[in-house]
């Protein structure tokens, strides 16, 4: 076998095995690379340090597990902005395998910084149907959640008192790992015009840059980075500032083996332009 | 009847929906939030069914001695402990979170990080400079992989004394030809899906209907 | 430093471990985590959607604030059921061209307003005011977008101007496949690092 082939057939249980290293080894030996905030995170973490104490934001869990270690992190910084400058919280999830993971980290960020379930946060759970459920919302929160996800009826909690309608929220929060925050920009913001920021998967945020630029979502979170930026900006360092080593060496190792077999490329095709010649 | 009914009806909800955006009148708006809770009832029951036909895809898979019908099993028990589950100790604690927590989101966001091995075997194997295109394709993801990343930050220098740093090249790649690229996609999406609702309400579209009588 | 007690990590740990062994090969342990993972997840959701569509959107409405009207959402639900035989199959029809053409009524107005006239709008290129380098950026983003619409625009052949301006259309797709590319690695390994963090933090306690 030439050279050539050689560097275009890597085994793929050694690439397998060495993207498995090149995670692993950073989360246990971590090297400290540093987190630099773009501009996208930068406008997010505005809009949320703009809220003044006692102001309430929508937070709406938009994912189920399988993509928690992207978007888990975000959630988690978003609570603690939240709750330590004393905003209120109201948490729903438009996906039925959410409901599990808003209430782990609701409870948890609750217990951390006191805070009381219907005064100061609540959770309105699952309903089906996106596009319905915000449109909805634009009509009255109540309609759309007659309880919480608990059963109670929403009138018997105080933090629902005085909310209505999007104009009684000061901002949406989407965390999201579909296409779910830009269907809160079209629906909640377009057709009730309720600020709307998104934290999203990577997979996802780059589906967000034309709604970013257009202003219809003011600030973003892009992937585990975004999270990363986040809680180094709200000085409370998580997973996502945890997993930028590992990241980092995951990406330099992936474009190294597309390197390779891109110089074996080049060579298979000077040595077929030799022989014909 | 079979076909005729419920294009009528499409016709009359479709029309319905699009008038209230234009008329501030109370029965249009009466009617959009009846007809939006109504379908958010629709879509939940809708979800029911899918499950009942899970189950009764995987019950004739053990009738039938499919292949790995032995699995099958497993599949309907899970299905049933979490059920019950729910139903004898409630939601909010017990065994119905407790399976949620260990069980199920462990998988399921396993199952998800498998791609990243299949991610780097797959682009190493199919990305290759072949053409122009495909070198441009090449640089821009290499560019977002390295700048989107910390180590990005270490990737600068100065041509001709002005400084660049790679991290402002991928800012620049995904905030100018990505975001136009995906903005042309969208512009394009959005006419689509708009001509499609437009057909759906005057019955030109029906394959949601399903097969002919 | 040390491994936990704790049943359910334990639980979790191992069920990772059977879903990673299918980069081995397929086995019998992956195939047992799977149709597990099927099973429990249909059972939660199952609740899930039983206690939102059936109590929330409908008993608490109907039977505890009276808002009788609902009950016609609960029979065109129900009415969904109708697939399970052939012979009542086409009374589903109704609930489907309900639920399908409400959607289609409210989607055509926002579709227009936020997809297509907003971001049309602000791709106008306006240079008054703007630093070089950015108006230069505008720029760019007008002739992308024109081109990758031109390039989607298949009511004539692609011959002439059209066909460079559609060329130029491909360019930028490429630039943003190859940026989505670049995320979705990104997205990927950020899944994996989760995994690994849970692995040996709350695990085996290897990490702090």
């Amino acid at each position: 076998m030439a050279f050539y082939d050689r560097m275009m057939s890597i085994d793929r249980r050694i690439i397998f095995l060495s993207v498995g290293l090149a995670v692993a080894i950073p989360i246990i030996v971590p090297l400290g690379f540093p987190v630099q905030i773009s501009e996208e995170t930068m406008n997010f973490y505005r809009e949320m340090a703009a809220l003044k104490p006692g102001d309430i934001i929508l937070l709406s869990f938009d994912y189920e597990g399988d993509v928690m270690a992207e978007l888990n992190p975000m959630a988690v910084a978003v609570l603690k902005h939240a709750f330590s400058r004393g905003i209120k919280v109201i948490a729903i999830t438009t996906y039925a395998g959410g409901t599990g993971i808003a209430e782990r980290l609701l409870t948890e960020a609750a217990n951390r910084y006191g805070k009381t379930y219907g005064v100061d946060y609540v959770f309105l759970g699952y309903n089906p149907d996106w596009s319905g459920t915000m449109l909805r919302l634009g009509e009255s929160f109540k309609a759309t959640y007659p309880t919480d996800q608990y059963g109670k009826s929403v009138y018997e909690i105080p933090i629902m008192k005085n909310v209505e309608t999007y104009r009684d929220i000061a901002l949406v929060v989407s965390i999201s790992g579909s296409a779910l925050s830009e269907y809160w920009a079209i629906w909640a913001g377009g057709r009730y015009g309720a600020r709307v920021i998104s934290g999203n998967t990577a997979i996802q945020a780059i589906l967000i840059y034309p709604y970013y630029k257009a202003g219809q979502i003011p600030g973003f979170l892009g992937g585990l980075k975004g999270a990363a930026e986040y809680e180094k900006l709200i000085n409370a360092p998580g997973m996502g500032i945890r997993g930028m080593d590992a990241q980092s060496v995951a990406h330099a190792l992936m474009l190294a083996f597309i390197l390779v077999g891109n110089v074996g490329y080049f060579l298979f095709r000077r040595a077929k332009r030799r022989e014909q010649k | 009847m079979k076909r005729q009914g419920p294009i009528i009806l499409a016709f009359a909800i479709g029309m319905l929906m699009l008038i209230q955006f234009f008329t501030p009148a109370a029965f249009f708006k009466e009617a959009y939030n009846t007809i939006l809770d109504w379908k958010q009832v629709v879509l939940g029951f809708t979800f029911i069914l899918g499950t009942w036909s899970l189950i009764r895809y995987h019950y004739i898979k053990i009738n039938r001695k499919r292949e790995n019908w032995q699995y099958s099993y497993v599949t309907l028990a899970g299905l049933a402990i979490t059920v019950l589950a729910a139903l004898i100790w409630k939601t909010a604690e017990g065994p119905y979170p407790w399976l949620f927590n260990n069980v199920q989101v462990p998988m399921q966001s396993t199952m998800f990080s498998l791609l990243a091995f299949f991610v780097a075997s797959a682009s190493y194997r199919a990305f290759r400079a072949r053409t122009f295109h495909a070198t441009l394709l090449l640089i821009a993801g290499a560019l977002v992989m390295l700048g989107r990343v910390p180590i990005g930050s270490y990737l600068s220098g100065s041509i001709f004394g002005v400084k660049i740093s790679l991290v402002a090249i991928s800012d620049w790649v995904l905030n100018v030809p990505n975001a136009a690229a995906k903005r042309g996609i969208m512009i394009g999406v959005g006419l689509g899906m708009t001509a499609t609702a437009i057909k759906i309400i005057l019955g030109i579209e029906q394959t949601y209907l399903g097969k002919t009588d | 430093m040390a491994v936990t007690h704790d049943l359910g990590i334990w639980v979790a740990g191992i069920l990772t471990l059977a879903i990673f062994s299918f980069l081995y090969k397929d086995n019998p342990f992956y195939r047992f985590a799977e149709h597990l993972l099927v099973g429990v997840s249909a059972g939660y959701y199952l609740v899930q959607y039983f206690f939102s569509a059936a109590y929330k959107k409908l008993w608490v409405p109907v039977f505890q604030e009276g808002h009788h009207v609902l009950l016609v959402g609960g029979i065109l639900g129900l009415l969904m059921f109708t697939r399970l035989f052939r012979r009542t199959e086409w009374i589903s029809r109704y609930p489907v061209a309900f639920y399908i053409a409400a959607w289609a009524g409210y989607v055509i107005p926002s579709y227009i307003q936020v997809r297509i006239l907003q971001q049309a709008q602000d791709t106008m290129f306006n240079p008054r005011g703007m630093p070089l380098g950015e108006a230069l950026s505008a720029l760019i983003l007008l002739i992308g977008v024109s081109t990758t619409l031109i390039y989607f625009y298949f009511s004539a052949e692609h011959r002439g101007p059209l066909k460079t301006l559609s060329k130029v259309g491909i360019t930028f797709l490429m630039i943003g496949f190859g940026a989505t590319f670049g995320y979705n690695v990104m997205g990927r390994v950020s899944l994996l690092i989760g995994r690994f963090q849970f692995l040996f933090t709350d695990w085996l306690g290897i990490v702090h």
